[in-house]
């Protein structure tokens, strides 16, 4: 069973008419096998990507030069997303597994069901507001009772019921394999396929690698308690693991921004912010069609192009991620600009009305799709694999 | 609203007010800023400026001075080339100048005393995201000094257009044990200054 | 405090509260937030002395919400200069590049803080505000050369420094990890005869050269150049200069124990990494750039910081003892109002700026015996070039300069011209001609002055070609000269000139000798060199006007110069107390518990960027001022390893905490 120490706001009637993506779980128990642990890991590898293209959308919908506290909330979390899918990684490197990325099963598509979870929660590309808000509440739900499959408080029939049950599941697995196999025969992986500080930057907290089961152990934390809080508080372990500045978790923050209030300093989850009233303006967004698809626009028309063009960035960007898993870590320096563009490139769509007229007399506007094919995959990686795009100095590396 | 405890916050209205001028009006701008700027509608759209743009152009030369403008740009074909009145032409000049820069410039003083305007004949920057956003940094495939930036090390590559050039690798070896030489320049050093 | 540090929230580090006006003995008083200041209150905070640091300026971008207020300013400013995103504060005036016009016929008009009487302009600001003119210093960071250091000695110039190089060897490195220095060791080593120690590398990997850099370079390393018929040839090489910003991490630094890059100071993990904004003069919008907030987030809470305190007054007894200070505080900026106190302390350090440093002096009628106080001021003089490349170089990104030519900075014909660093400007000609704002005038038919005719103009898609062919080409060098020390380059007061809290003004005698002049006639000459070897076009023009108030005519040529920030030498170290204001520990030779630190003590700026050294010798006074206050505490004194003290007064023990870089009880100087 699951109790939420925290209301979260019931599932509000969707307003989605299309047909929910699923993401394929694991099976129901835990990890037997050095196999099936690596199976659940990259679960959660595309768990935590999913997360980031509704963390993007909601930040870059807002007007420019509008409501920077929610700009710059949204903008920790989502860099804390990125430092959990590369701990991720380095996990999943660390025990003999080859990440995933690029790949159109990796992109679930959107709208999604949000995976691990009883209930029908969509997971959509919205812009910043409510909707967007209640949604991101949902997928940083803090579960603080939820046992393993398997533990006498939990019937063998239920099914995932929250993400911190499923990441709870996954450590249960990493200690009791590393008990049965030894460390040595469970950290089999390359360390030279450990992304470290060295490669990534601006992140919540620091990258570090993984090669045994004690950086493991800290990797499940960051990635569990940065969102969720360390136990029945509001805080994240940040200033305890990194020695920075103590921040609310993910979960709490949203509520600061759709509550527009912080927490004080003596607030728990239990009292609700009580702190200084927090400045959110919810009409200076550019509003988007939360189930809007490329193909939706015009072919040949800019709106079509620069949506076109976004996905082939965005598909470049996970061919860097899984070059940079897979291969070599220095790959991960063209993952900021990469991401960097396309910013530019969704700001900019954001910012165009709708083609559609009845849309845009809505006042709705173009928006970014993050729809990826492996067609789309094989083309960018053939532009990629073209020496055309300089030598690139090693930056140092 | 209560302060806290509130678990069913107002709900966003469904859509926000749109902004002062009418979104048709907003259209016919950006229209003839298309043939002032030389940049197409969405690159226009796509600053999130127009409306301030609008804004700004009708308040600092008043909707009649603006009308006439927009009426002799039609005159001449939709072609600014072909502006022949000093009024109009030096509004086409602001307009431009406003896109590229995200600035309203000085209008020439003669045409400053024609629109009889009672404002100070002063440039300013529409606001600070007008700056960010000005076309400019985009007709060499750049960025605005101190915003949108690209990422660490972009700057090593070449820009559209430019031939890749041989780029000496980083030597990137601690220093070696110094040469007698420098040994030498050192113990020169000490020397002169304890004598 | 601090336990709840958000985005918004209170900056982090030492102790910050309303004016402690009642509170008035400490151990230090530090005159000035900027970079030396916030160095000396960290050591000497970290050794266990209550350090109090009063700041003229405000505290405004302390905090995050501070900071962004600051890049808005930046962004609707008219004019992009170095002071333009801070606001102007008319209780504690900052000079502003703007304060000078040129006149039509030549010659110049100074308005605004500084009062300029001399032949050529003083045309250098600075910022008084907390973190000081760092706030807006572009980061480079390159060693002086040893020679630098003995000018009159080996050329027979200017002054020479009490210590040489290797005196300050290991607070160059101390000062390296303090800032967080890029940098290519081996390379510095190599092009320039830096000497470092063996396996020495920087904090961080070396920025990452321009696509410019390498264009130049492609074109210009290895090949001779000559300044003039007779004079021997010089060989080219493009250099990567070293600089406070964040870069990748090295792992072998330290020993192998790495470093990690400190982000931006009130925003949690932001600006780990330089992401190329490309306006590091005026602000690093991500503060990948280093300024003194970050150190100051680390200060021991025995460190108190007062923002709004104008110290008005050195107080001395009448043996020459410093007693600490009389300031001015002060609530609202813009209110002709302010209440007068004072502080004690049995240290003063005063570190507020070159020209502040002197101005105190002067009013406070302290240091006077050598007759040196405001004298031997000096800068970078900066003579530019500019022009268009054949094809796009990428202007406008990154920092603004990556690399430079430093082939021109040493060797004997220092005898007879000043030298020059060349640095590569990254930014298109942004500061020669203020591009590209005034492009885009240029084709629209928009003159400077609204009475002027107006061109036809350019519309559509012809001006947006014309736009990018021609700034996508645009490139300029950068020429920073040595100026050496002269009696005659100085600042005073006049009780005529006063700011609104009744403090004078600097007035200002300022000339660039005939030696330097020869400097930038030599620049020209190897800049039309590289530009024939670049195949560019050469846009550089010089000549009078309202935009060239550094306009001069020698030997025929015109130059116009500028002012690099560089303010330096108004208390000048030396041997000497007959002849230098300062010993070689920054302290005055008349006041042996007041101490002037910063740029002010140079005898000679050689042509290194001086933010660097100036650190450095903070540094280095920190330890003569922490041996200092053991001294006057050693009645009560119980020695442990690294020394440190106890305060009789308040029965505290404070826990030393010897700093592994420096040196605490070494003497080099005899």
């Amino acid at each position: 069973m699951t109790t939420a120490r925290v209301p979260a706001a019931a599932p509000s009637p969707s307003d989605l008419a299309t047909e929910l993506a699923v993401v394929v779980e694991p099976p129901f128990h835990v990890p037997r096998n050095p196999e099936e642990l690596r199976l659940f890991l990259q679960a959660a590898l595309t768990l935590e990507h999913l997360t980031i293209p509704p963390y993007l959308t909601a930040m870059y919908t807002l007007r420019p030069g509008t409501n920077r506290p929610a700009f710059y909330a949204v903008r920790a979390v989502v860099l804390e997303e990125m430092l959990h899918m590369t701990l991720v990684a380095n996990l999943l490197n660390a025990v003999g597994g080859t990440p995933l990325v690029a790949h159109s099963r990796f992109v679930t598509g959107y709208p999604a069901r949000l995976p691990y979870s009883r209930d029908r929660i969509p997971i959509a590309l919205r812009h910043f507001g409510t909707e967007a808000l209640r949604t991101f509440l949902h997928i940083e739900r803090p579960e603080y009772v939820a046992e393993p499959p398997g533990h006498p408080s939990v019937a063998d029939d239920e099914g995932w019921t929250s993400i911190g049950q499923f990441y709870a599941t996954i450590r249960t697995g990493l200690v009791r394999l590393t008990e049965e196999l030894g460390e040595k025969a469970l950290f089999t992986g390359d360390p030279g396929r450990q992304i470290g500080p060295e490669h990534f930057y601006n992140s919540g907290g620091e990258v570090f690698r993984v090669s045994d089961l004690s950086s493991a152990l800290t990797a499940f934390r960051v990635v569990t308690e940065q969102g969720e809080g360390v136990s029945r508080t509001i805080y994240n372990t940040d200033d305890l693991l990194f020695g920075e500045a103590r921040e609310p978790a993910h979960y709490f923050r949203f509520d600061e921004l759709l509550q527009e209030r912080r927490y004080g300093p003596h607030d728990t989850p239990a009292s609700g912010p009580t702190g200084p009233a927090l400045d959110v303006d919810r009409a200076a967004v550019y509003p988007i069609d939360p189930e809007a698809k490329a193909a939706h626009y015009p072919p040949g028309g800019a709106v079509r192009q620069a949506a076109d063009r976004f996905n082939e960035v965005y598909a470049r960007l996970l061919c860097v991620l899984e070059d940079a898993f897979t291969k070599d870590p220095a790959a991960l320096r063209a993952a900021v600009p990469t991401m960097l563009e396309l910013r530019d490139l969704a700001e900019r769509l954001y910012r165009n009305p709708h083609p559609d007229p009845e849309k845009r007399a809505r006042g709705l506007y173009a928006s970014a799709t993050y729809e990826i094919t492996d067609e789309l995959l094989d083309r960018v990686r053939g532009l990629l694999a073209a020496p055309a795009l300089g030598p690139g100095e090693a930056y140092g590396l | 609203m209560a302060p806290h405890r509130t678990t069913s916050p107002p709900s966003l209205p469904a859509l926000p007010t749109p902004t002062p001028p009418s979104l048709p009006a907003v259209d016919g701008f950006v229209d003839v800023s298309v043939r002032l700027t030389g940049f197409d509608s969405f690159d226009l759209h796509a600053t999130g400026m127009a409306a301030l743009y609008l804004e700004t152009a009708l308040d600092q030369v008043g909707p009649e001075a603006f009308e006439r403008f927009l009426g002799e740009l039609d005159a001449a074909g939709g072609d600014p080339d072909r502006l022949e009145g000093e009024t109009s032409r030096d509004i086409a000049r602001a307009i431009a100048h406003l896109w590229y820069l995200g600035v309203w410039p000085q209008l020439a003083r003669s045409v400053h005393s024609a629109l009889g305007r009672e404002k100070a004949n002063a440039p300013f920057t529409a606001s600070p995201e007008a700056y960010t956003e000005g076309l400019v940094w985009r007709t060499f495939h750049g960025h605005p000094a101190g915003a949108k930036a690209p990422g660490f090390g972009t700057w090593s590559e070449p820009p559209p257009g430019a031939p890749p050039v041989p780029r000496a690798a980083a030597p990137e070896r601690p220093v070696e044990k110094p040469e007698t030489k420098r040994e030498g320049e050192l113990e020169e050093e000490r020397e002169g200054n304890t004598a | 405090m601090n336990a709840y540090p958000r985005p918004g929230g209170q900056p982090a580090g030492g102790h910050r509260a309303a004016p402690p006006h009642h509170t008035r003995r400490f151990d230090v008083i530090v005159v000035g937030a900027g970079l030396s200041g916030t160095l000396v209150a960290k050591r000497l905070g970290d050794q266990g002395w209550r350090v109090l640091v009063l700041e003229a300026g405000t505290g405004t971008l302390d905090t995050w919400p501070g900071h962004l207020d600051a890049m808005n300013t930046y962004y609707a400013a008219a004019a992009k200069v170095p002071n333009s995103p801070y606001r102007p504060n008319a209780a504690a005036p900052s000079p502003d590049v703007l304060d000078l016009a040129g006149l039509p016929e030549g010659g110049f008009r100074a308005h605004g803080y500084f009062v300029q009487n001399g032949a050529l302009p003083y045309g250098s600001d600075y910022l008084r505000a907390n973190g000081g003119t760092v706030m807006h210093w572009l980061g480079l960071t390159p060693r002086m050369h040893p020679e630098d250091f003995a000018v009159r000695r080996k050329f027979g110039y200017g002054r020479d420094w009490p210590l040489g190089y290797a005196d300050l060897e290991g607070h160059y490195r101390a000062a390296e990890r303090e800032l967080g220095v890029a940098g290519d060791a081996q390379e510095q080593s190599e092009a320039i005869g830096l000497p470092f120690p063996e396996g020495y590398v920087y904090p961080m990997h070396r920025i990452p050269r321009s696509y410019l850099d390498d264009v130049v370079a492609a074109k210009l390393d290895g090949v001779p150049v000559r300044e003039s018929a007779d004079s021997p040839g010089t060989t080219l090489r493009v250099v990567t200069t070293p600089h406070a910003r964040n870069s990748v991490p090295d792992a072998r630094y330290d020993g192998g124990r790495g470093y990690r890059p400190a982000g931006a100071a009130g925003l949690p993990n932001y600006g780990e990494r330089c992401v190329g904004n490309a306006s590091c003069v005026p602000i690093c919008p991500v503060q990948a750039k280093y300024n003194p907030l970050k150190t100051q987030a680390t200060w021991d809470s025995r460190v108190t910081l007062v923002t709004r305190a104008v110290v008005s007054r050195v107080l001395a007894d009448g043996t020459g003892r410093a007693m600490g200070v009389e300031y001015q505080a002060y609530d609202d900026p813009a209110a002709p109002v302010h209440t007068t106190h004072t502080a004690e302390a049995d240290i003063v350090v005063l570190a507020a700026h070159a020209i502040e440093n002197a101005k105190l002096l002067l009013v406070s009628r302290l240091a006077e015996h050598s007759g040196q106080v405001g004298r031997n001021l000096m800068d970078h003089p900066v003579l530019l070039t500019w022009g268009l490349m054949k094809h796009p170089v990428g202007p406008f990104r990154g920092p603004a300069s990556t690399s430079g030519v430093e082939s021109f900075r040493t060797g004997p014909a220092r005898r007879r011209r000043a030298p020059f660093r060349i640095e590569i400007a990254n930014w298109g000609w942004s500061w020669p001609a203020a591009s590209p704002g005034s492009d885009v005038a240029r084709l629209l038919g928009i003159p400077g002055d609204s009475g002027q005719p107006r061109g036809r103009g350019v519309f559509g898609k012809e001006l947006r070609r014309r736009l990018g062919d021609g700034i996508g080409r645009q490139f300029s060098l950068q020429f920073e000269l040595e100026q050496e020390a002269e009696g005659r380059n100085r600042v005073t007061v006049d009780p005529r000139h006063r700011d609104r809290l009744g403090n004078p003004r600097p007035v200002i005698t300022y000339d660039l000798s005939d030696r330097l002049k020869r400097g930038m006639a030599a620049a020209k000459a190897v800049s039309d060199r590289v530009f024939g070897l670049l195949e560019a076009e050469d846009r550089t023009v010089y000549g009078p006007g309202p935009f060239s108030p550094g306009h001069f005519r020698f030997e025929g040529q015109d130059f116009t110069f500028n002012g690099a920030g560089h303010g330096a030498g108004t208390h000048i170290m030396g041997d000497s107390r007959d002849t230098s204001v300062v010993d070689h520990w920054q302290r005055c030779w008349d006041h042996p518990n007041l101490y002037a630190v910063g740029c002010g003590s140079m005898p000679s700026v050689g042509t290194s960027n001086p933010s660097l050294t100036m650190a450095a010798l903070a540094l280095r006074s920190s330890e003569q001022i922490h041996r200092d206050l053991t001294e006057l505490h050693r009645p009560v004194t119980v020695r442990t390893g690294g020394g440190g003290g106890t305060d009789a007064a308040s029965g505290h023990v404070p826990g030393p905490a010897p700093s592994p870089h420096s040196r605490p009880h070494q003497e080099v100087r005899p």
